[in-house]
C-alpha cells in the first residue's frame, strides 16, 4: 500500500533539492530589497523585515546602467549575427556528409572549442594593437567573442541538421532545385527551431561576456554590463544591495528567457552536447 | 568562370564556400592567435615592441623568468586543487543528482531542468552572489554552518589565506553542477532498461546494478564528461575577479587569472602568454581524452 506515495516522496526531495540549488538567487533577489542597514544584520534575516525598492533606480542613474546594458545587448547581437551567418552554413555541410574531410573539421572546431579565453586574450589584445582594432573596441570585442562562441553553436546546430532527413532535400533536388534553392526553402525551415535555440544560447552568454570587453574596451561608454558590475565589486566590497539589485537588471531578462524555453533548450542541449 | 558560379550556386562548390567562410573566420581569430601566441613567448616582448611582429629572440628566458616568479609553485598548487576538487565536486554531486533524477515521479524533467538556470547566467554574476554569500561578517553561509553547528566562529571564506582558493571552488561547482548532471542524465537514460530488469531477477542489489550495469555502461560518457569538466574548469575565469580577485598574497591564484594579471595588470605581455602556452598543453590533453571518448558519437 506504500508504493502510490513513493513518487510524492521523490516529488518533494527533488523540489528540495531544486530550492537548495537555487537558493543563491533567491538571496540575490532578498538582498536587493533589503534596505541599506538590513543587509547587516546579524543574524541575517531570510526574509526582508521591509521591501525597499528604493535601491533599483538609485542603481540605474548611479550605475549609468542603460549605457551598460546597451553595450551588452549590442556586443552579443554582433556575435550571435556572427555565429549564426557562419556558423550555420559550416554545421549544415559538417552533418552533410561522412567523410575524413568532415572529421578533419569537426575535430578542428572541437579543438578551438576548448581554447580558454584567457590563453587567447593576450595574443588577440597584442594582434588587434597592432591592426589598429583597439580603435574600434565593440568590434573587437564581437569578433573575439564571436571566435569563442561559435564551435559550440557549430557543434549544436550540426545535431540538428542531422535530425533533417536527407530524402526531403534529394527530393527537392530532383524537383529541380538547385542546391542553394533547397537549403534556403527545405533544409533551412526544418531546422529553424534548433537554429534558434542555439542563437538564443549564444546570445545569453554573450550577454554575459566578461574577459575580452574588461582587456579591450576602456572607455566606460563603450563597456558591456559585465565590466560595470566589476567596477565596483571586489573582496572589500560593502554596498552588497546595490550589487545584488545590480546583478538582478542584468540577469532577469536573461532568466525570463529561460524558464520560457527551457524545455526547449534542454532538449537542445541534451541532443548536441554528446553527439 | 560560368562553371565556378555554376558550381557556387549548385554543386560542390556551395559546401566549400559555407565551410571555408566559417573556417576562414575561425583560423584568423583563434587559429592565427593561437600560433602567434607560442610566438611571443619567445620573444622579448615589451611596450616599444608591443606594435612589431619581428621582435627580440628570447629563447626560453620567458619560461625561465615564469618558472623562477615566486608566486609560481604556489600558482601551480592552486590551479590543481581547483581543478581537482572543482571537477570532482562537479562530477560526483552531478551524478548523485542525475541518478536521482533518473527515478520515475511526476515532473522530473521539468525540476531538472531547473538546474540549468546557472549555466546561462554571467559569470560575474555568479560571482559577485557568491561572494556576498561567503562573505565572513555577514555572510550567510557562515550562519548556515553555525546554526548547523558544523562551525563555531566565522570563517573569513575570502581573506583568509587557508579558504580563498575554496570559496572559488565552491562557487565553481555550483556554477558547473547543472551541466555535468545534464549530461550524465543523458547518459543514464540511454542504458537499456531490460538491463537492469534482468539483474534484478538474479538477485543483484542496488549497489551491485550500479557497480556492474550503470558504470560499465557509462564509460564513455563519464570520460566525456571529466575531460569537459577539465577544459570548462581551466576556461573558469569570471568567478577570480568577482569573489578574490586572486587574493589574499595569490593564495587563491590560478594559472588562467595569473597569465591575465601578468598580461592585463603588470603589461608582461611575453609572461602572460608563456603562462598561457604552459596552460595550453593541459587543454591539449583534456581535448584529446574528449575527442577519443566522444568519437564514435562524432561519426554517428
Amino acid at each position: 500500500m506504500t508504493r502510490p506515495y513513493v513518487p510524492w516522496l521523490l516529488v518533494v526531495v527533488a523540489l528540495a533539492l531544486a530550492a537548495v540549488y537555487l537558493f543563491p538567487l533567491y538571496w540575490m533577489y532578498v538582498t536587493s530589497f533589503k534596505s541599506g542597514s538590513e543587509i547587516f544584520a546579524n543574524p541575517p534575516t531570510f526574509w526582508p523585515r521591509e521591501i525597499d525598492l528604493s535601491i533599483y533606480p538609485n542603481v540605474w542613474t548611479r550605475r549609468t546602467m542603460h549605457v551598460f546594458l546597451w553595450n551588452s545587448t549590442l556586443i552579443a547581437a554582433g556575435v550571435t549575427a556572427i555565429t549564426v551567418i557562419f556558423g550555420t552554413g559550416c554545421a549544415y555541410v559538417l552533418a552533410r556528409y561522412r567523410n575524413v574531410w568532415v572529421d578533419i573539421g569537426l575535430f578542428s572546431v572541437l579543438m578551438l572549442q576548448v581554447l580558454p579565453a584567457s590563453v587567447m586574450v593576450t595574443p588577440l589584445f597584442v594582434a588587434f594593437n597592432q591592426f589598429g582594432l583597439l580603435n574600434y573596441p565593440r568590434t573587437a570585442v564581437v569578433l573575439a567573442a564571436a571566435a569563442k562562441a561559435m564551435p559550440f553553436f557549430v557543434v549544436l546546430v550540426r545535431a540538428t541538421f542531422m535530425t533533417v532527413p536527407r530524402e526531403l532535400e534529394e527530393a527537392a533536388l530532383v524537383d529541380g532545385n538547385s542546391r542553394v534553392g533547397a537549403f534556403f526553402s527545405i533544409v533551412l525551415p526544418l531546422a529553424r527551431n534548433g537554429i534558434l535555440v542555439c542563437a538564443i544560447l549564444t546570445f545569453m552568454s554573450s550577454f554575459g561576456e566578461y574577459i575580452y570587453s574588461k582587456s579591450i574596451i576602456q572607455s566606460p561608454a563603450l563597456q558591456p554590463a559585465s565590466v560595470g558590475l566589476s567596477g565596483f565589486l571586489g573582496p572589500n566590497s560593502t554596498d552588497w544591495n546595490a550589487i545584488m539589485a545590480y546583478s538582478a537588471i542584468y540577469v532577469t531578462p536573461i532568466l525570463a528567457v529561460f524558464v520560457l524555453l527551457q524545455r526547449r533548450i534542454v532538449s537542445g542541449l541534451t541532443s548536441g552536447a554528446l553527439k | 568562370m560560368r562553371r565556378f558560379l555554376a558550381s557556387l550556386r549548385d554543386g560542390v562548390g556551395f559546401d566549400i564556400l559555407l565551410v571555408g567562410a566559417a573556417m576562414v573566420f575561425l583560423i584568423a581569430m583563434a587559429g592565427l592567435p593561437l600560433i602567434y601566441n607560442v610566438l611571443m613567448s619567445f620573444q622579448q616582448v615589451d611596450m616599444f615592441t608591443l606594435g612589431s611582429l619581428i621582435r627580440p629572440w628570447a629563447g626560453f628566458q620567458n619560461y625561465i623568468d615564469v618558472v623562477r616568479e615566486p608566486a609560481f609553485w604556489l600558482v601551480t598548487k592552486n590551479t590543481f586543487i581547483f581543478v581537482f576538487f572543482s571537477m570532482g565536486g562537479q562530477f560526483i554531486i552531478g551524478f548523485a543528482l542525475a541518478l536521482f533524477f533518473a527515478q520515475n515521479f511526476p515532473g522530473a524533467s521539468t525540476i531538472r531542468g531547473l538546474f540549468l538556470v546557472s549555466w546561462v547566467m554571467p559569470g560575474l554574476v555568479v560571482g559577485a552572489i557568491w561572494s556576498w554569500i561567503l562573505a565572513g561578517d555577514f555572510g550567510v553561509l557562515n550562519t548556515i554552518l553555525k546554526g548547523l553547528g558544523i562551525i563555531q566562529s566565522n570563517v573569513f571564506w575570502k581573506s583568509d589565506p587557508a579558504f580563498s582558493i575554496w570559496a572559488v571552488v565552491i562557487a565553481n561547482i555550483w556554477l558547473g553542477l547543472a551541466f555535468n548532471m545534464l549530461l550524465l542524465s543523458v547518459g543514464l537514460a540511454a542504458i537499456p532498461r531490460d538491463l537492469y530488469e534482468a539483474a534484478e531477477l538474479d538477485g543483484a542489489n542496488a549497489f551491485q546494478r550500479f557497480w556492474t550495469i550503470t558504470l560499465p555502461m557509462m564509460r564513455s560518457t563519464i570520460g566525456a564528461v571529466l575531460s569537459l569538466g577539465l577544459i570548462g574548469t581551466l576556461q573558469q575565469f569570471d568567478l577570480f575577479p568577482a569573489i578574490t580577485e586572486g587574493g589574499p598574497a595569490n593564495t587563491s591564484t590560478v594559472a588562467q587569472y595569473w597569465s591575465w594579471q601578468m598580461s592585463f595588470q603588470l603589461y608582461d605581455f611575453a609572461k602572460g602568454a608563456t603562462i598561457s602556452v604552459m596552460m595550453l598543453v593541459l587543454v591539449l590533453i583534456a581535448s584529446i581524452i574528449y575527442v577519443r571518448s566522444t568519437r564514435h558519437e562524432v561519426r554517428g
